[in-house]
């Protein structure tokens, strides 16, 4: 299977902190992998690596066999990468149906999905003309995962989705994302390992911006050991 | 209910401006109290053309941008310009219009050329020698003595300007001047940066033309074209105005953003001393170019009727008679202000509409509250910024047209109005456009009670004599006002922003 984005050897830097020091990783397309480690890691700056929010200093981004690094965040995304932040980042004061709207890269992209979103999250038709930020959290996770359902995007970064989310929505979550990958491939940062050992194929670890180890999930669920030392409380 | 809850500091707001106006002008004749607060709608309007585009401006992309009372500035002398007289504009433009035409060649120059940095360096320099070189001896002083500057003297226009060669001379001058200086500026990064393609390289190709070409037309026509806005009606001369205030802001509001503040978003704190720094240097251009000492100008026909039928007895009648002023409760109200508070009101209309009812309005809307998200969706917030600084900045240059036949135009206006449109802006929410309509209405509303205190005074309890004070009372009750609402609710009444 092709890697739809590969990942060598990236470091990032935030002002003067050296966040991401040599991360590289390697998404094959169509499956979920998951990208592990504790607070402060640096999954997050990964993803925003990525998507080019926070741009590598060195190494090379590619998507599709093509190095994105240095380009716009715009530019990047278009391409068909879609991102789902930590703390969801739906425009309050827009409604549902707005925040949807915007997600819009061609005309028609809503039209074209809107069966399969609502489908996926049938919770939102109901709430389609209220403003996101009277949602729950659980209901604007929703949103935020149908936003980047709306263009054709191929690979999804998704940052800790269950974040603040009562364990029935969370179900109910991971039963959307797995429904999604017959057609998307999927990134995800995950410091709950029930939720990532679940959905996740394969996995990265990373530790203070280094990369650990990586492979199979279901070689890591064994391995309580690695689990403990990099993902438990310090 | 709900409408009530989530709309409280409005509701809050109006009912205690409400209780304070009716406290405010106990004592004082109905006339009076009405014609305090249409003087104060008056102003607010022309806060609510400044203040909107500075809150938008700040809401989205967090640039305080000082020189926001200098564009209304410029505006305001941009319409008075080719209102009274266009040949300065007629003369001066041609040239602004040849320098730009050859700086938009650089990334056409970029994608085949890129100097080394100091073939680039005297690149530069050359630029700037030819640009000197192409005003030199230029007639500014006689160009702008037309009457109502300089005091007394008058130049014709035959006298005041030069001739076609010469001009012609200069706009080629300026031409190669902006045809280095794009050379100087191009780089392979910009190159790229810049992705436009062979469709875009074409419309490039066209624009400049069409500058030139325009410019071209103003040159060899300015004899013809001064006679014919001097011979136009006032009424038509000033909505050409009013365009030409708007457009001035708008497209020196597009050249700031695109020249000065983006290449400085990664530090704030440069990009605002420079927009301090174009303050000081838009003054200095102000009053090197038409002097210091400022003008009037010539009420347009609509409210310059003074004949014996004239107050108006009612707003009907006026349209009929085009009076100065209508009575209003019995006394006579000038009609020019109330026009003002007219489009005080269709901008806020326009500009709601733009907001909730278009895509780029869902999308500035949405980068107020977070411009980082709305650029991982794909949407090219750069273009967007770009956008929304120079509609904020045309608002702003009309505004300045729309005060000039009330206040005049002058150096003072751009610092004067910057500051009330600060206040409003704090007052009303950074990033709301509804804030900054209730802002300026507040801030309006004191100034203008304040300047009736001035002159009239009020009847303390506990005081024989009515308590007069200072001009100054009306601003610093502004200030006061604003002192008061960051105690009270910190963002602002309606702020938008996040964190």
């Amino acid at each position: 299977m092709p890697n739809i984005l590969a990942l060598d050897t990236i470091h990032t830097f935030i002002g003067q902190f050296h966040i991401l020091e040599g991360i590289s990783l390697e998404v094959p397309e169509g499956s979920i992998t998951a990208l592990l480690g504790r607070n402060g890691a640096g999954k997050t700056t990964t993803l925003k690596s990525i998507i080019g929010l926070t741009p590598p200093r060195k190494g090379t981004v590619k998507f599709d066999n093509v190095d994105v690094r240095g380009r716009r965040a715009f530019d990047i995304a278009a391409m068909g990468i879609g991102f789902v932040p930590e703390h969801r980042a739906i425009f309050r004061d827009l409604t549902v149906l707005e925040n949807l709207k915007l997600a819009e890269r061609k005309k028609g992209d809503f039209e074209k999905h809107q069966g399969m979103i609502f489908d996926l999250f049938p919770d939102l038709k109901r709430l389609i003309k209220l403003p996101g930020g009277q949602l729950s959290g659980g209901q604007q996770q929703m949103l935020a995962i149908a936003r980047v359902l709306v263009p054709d995007n191929r690979l999804l970064l998704i940052d800790e989705p269950s974040e603040g989310l009562a364990p029935v929505i969370i179900e109910q979550m991971m039963e959307a994302i797995r429904t999604l990958t017959s057609h998307v491939t999927v990134l995800l940062v995950e410091q709950n390992f029930r939720v990532a050992s679940q959905l996740a194929d394969r996995y990265y670890l990373i530790d203070d911006g280094k990369p650990v180890q990586n492979g199979k999930m279901q070689d890591l669920v064994q391995d309580r050991a690695t689990i403990h030392k990099y993902l438990g409380a310090k | 209910m709900t409408f009530f809850r989530s709309n409280r500091t409005l509701l809050i707001t109006i009912a205690v401006a409400i209780i304070i106006v009716f406290l405010a002008t106990r004592g004082m004749s109905a006339p009076t109290a009405v014609s305090i607060l249409l003087s104060g709608l008056t102003l607010g309007s022309l806060f609510f053309l400044v203040a909107s585009g500075l809150s938008l401006i700040f809401g989205l992309m967090d640039v305080l941008n000082f020189a926001h009372g200098s564009l209304f500035m410029l505006g305001a002398y941009a319409g008075w310009t080719i209102y009274t007289n266009p040949r300065l504009i007629l003369n001066t433009a041609p040239l602004g219009f040849a320098l730009i035409a050859g700086v938009m060649l650089m990334p056409i120059v970029a994608r085949k050329i890129s100097l080394p940095r100091v073939a680039r360096y005297v690149a530069a320099l050359l630029a700037a020698a030819l640009v000197l070189l192409s005003v030199r001896d230029f007639p500014l002083q006689k160009l702008v003595a037309f009457g109502t500057t300089v005091s007394g003297q008058v130049v014709a226009t035959v006298d005041a300007q030069e001739s076609l060669n010469a001009m012609l001379t200069r706009f080629a001058l300026m031409l190669v001047a902006g045809i280095v200086l794009s050379f100087a500026w191009a780089r392979r990064e910009k190159a790229n940066e810049e992705t436009e393609g062979t469709k875009g390289t074409w419309s490039r190709i066209g624009a400049m033309t069409g500058l030139l070409v325009a410019a071209l037309v103003m040159l060899f026509g300015r004899d013809a074209m001064e006679q014919v806005v001097l011979g136009t009606d006032s009424n038509l001369r000033f909505v050409i105005a009013l365009l030409v205030g708007a457009g001035t802001g708008a497209g020196l509001g597009a050249l700031m953003e695109f020249g000065l503040i983006r290449p400085l978003y990664a530090r704030p704190i440069y990009q605002v001393l420079l927009t301090l720094g174009l303050v000081f240097i838009f003054d200095q251009v102000v009053r090197l170019v038409w002097g210091p000492a400022g003008a009037f100008m010539q009420m347009p026909g609509w409210f310059a009727n003074t004949g014996k039928e004239c107050p108006a007895p009612n707003l009907i009648d006026w349209f009929g008679l085009h009076c100065d002023a209508i009575l209003v409760l019995g006394r006579p109200f000038p009609s020019y202000r109330l026009f003002i508070i007219l489009v005080g009101v269709v901008m806020l209309i326009g500009i709601g509409a733009l907001l909730r009812g278009s895509r780029l309005g869902m999308i500035i809307r949405a980068g107020v509250q977070d411009s980082a998200m709305v650029e991982a969706l794909g949407i090219n917030v750069r273009r967007v910024f770009t956008i929304v600084f120079a509609l904020g900045a045309g608002l702003a240059g009309l505004g300045g047209v729309v005060a000039t036949p009330f206040l005049g135009v002058y150096p003072g206006m751009a610092l004067e109005f910057l500051l009330q449109a600060f206040i409003v802006v704090v007052i009303g929410g950074l990033g709301s456009v509804p804030g900054a309509a209730l802002g300026a209405l507040v801030v309006g509303l004191a100034r203008a009670y304040g300047d009736q205190v001035v002159l009239t005074g009020i009847q303390l309890p506990f005081m024989t004599e009515p308590f007069t004070g200072s001009p100054a009372i009306a601003r610093a009750s502004t200030v006061l006002i604003m002192v008061i609402v960051l105690l009270l609710k910190p963002t602002g009444l309606l702020g938008k922003k996040e964190g």
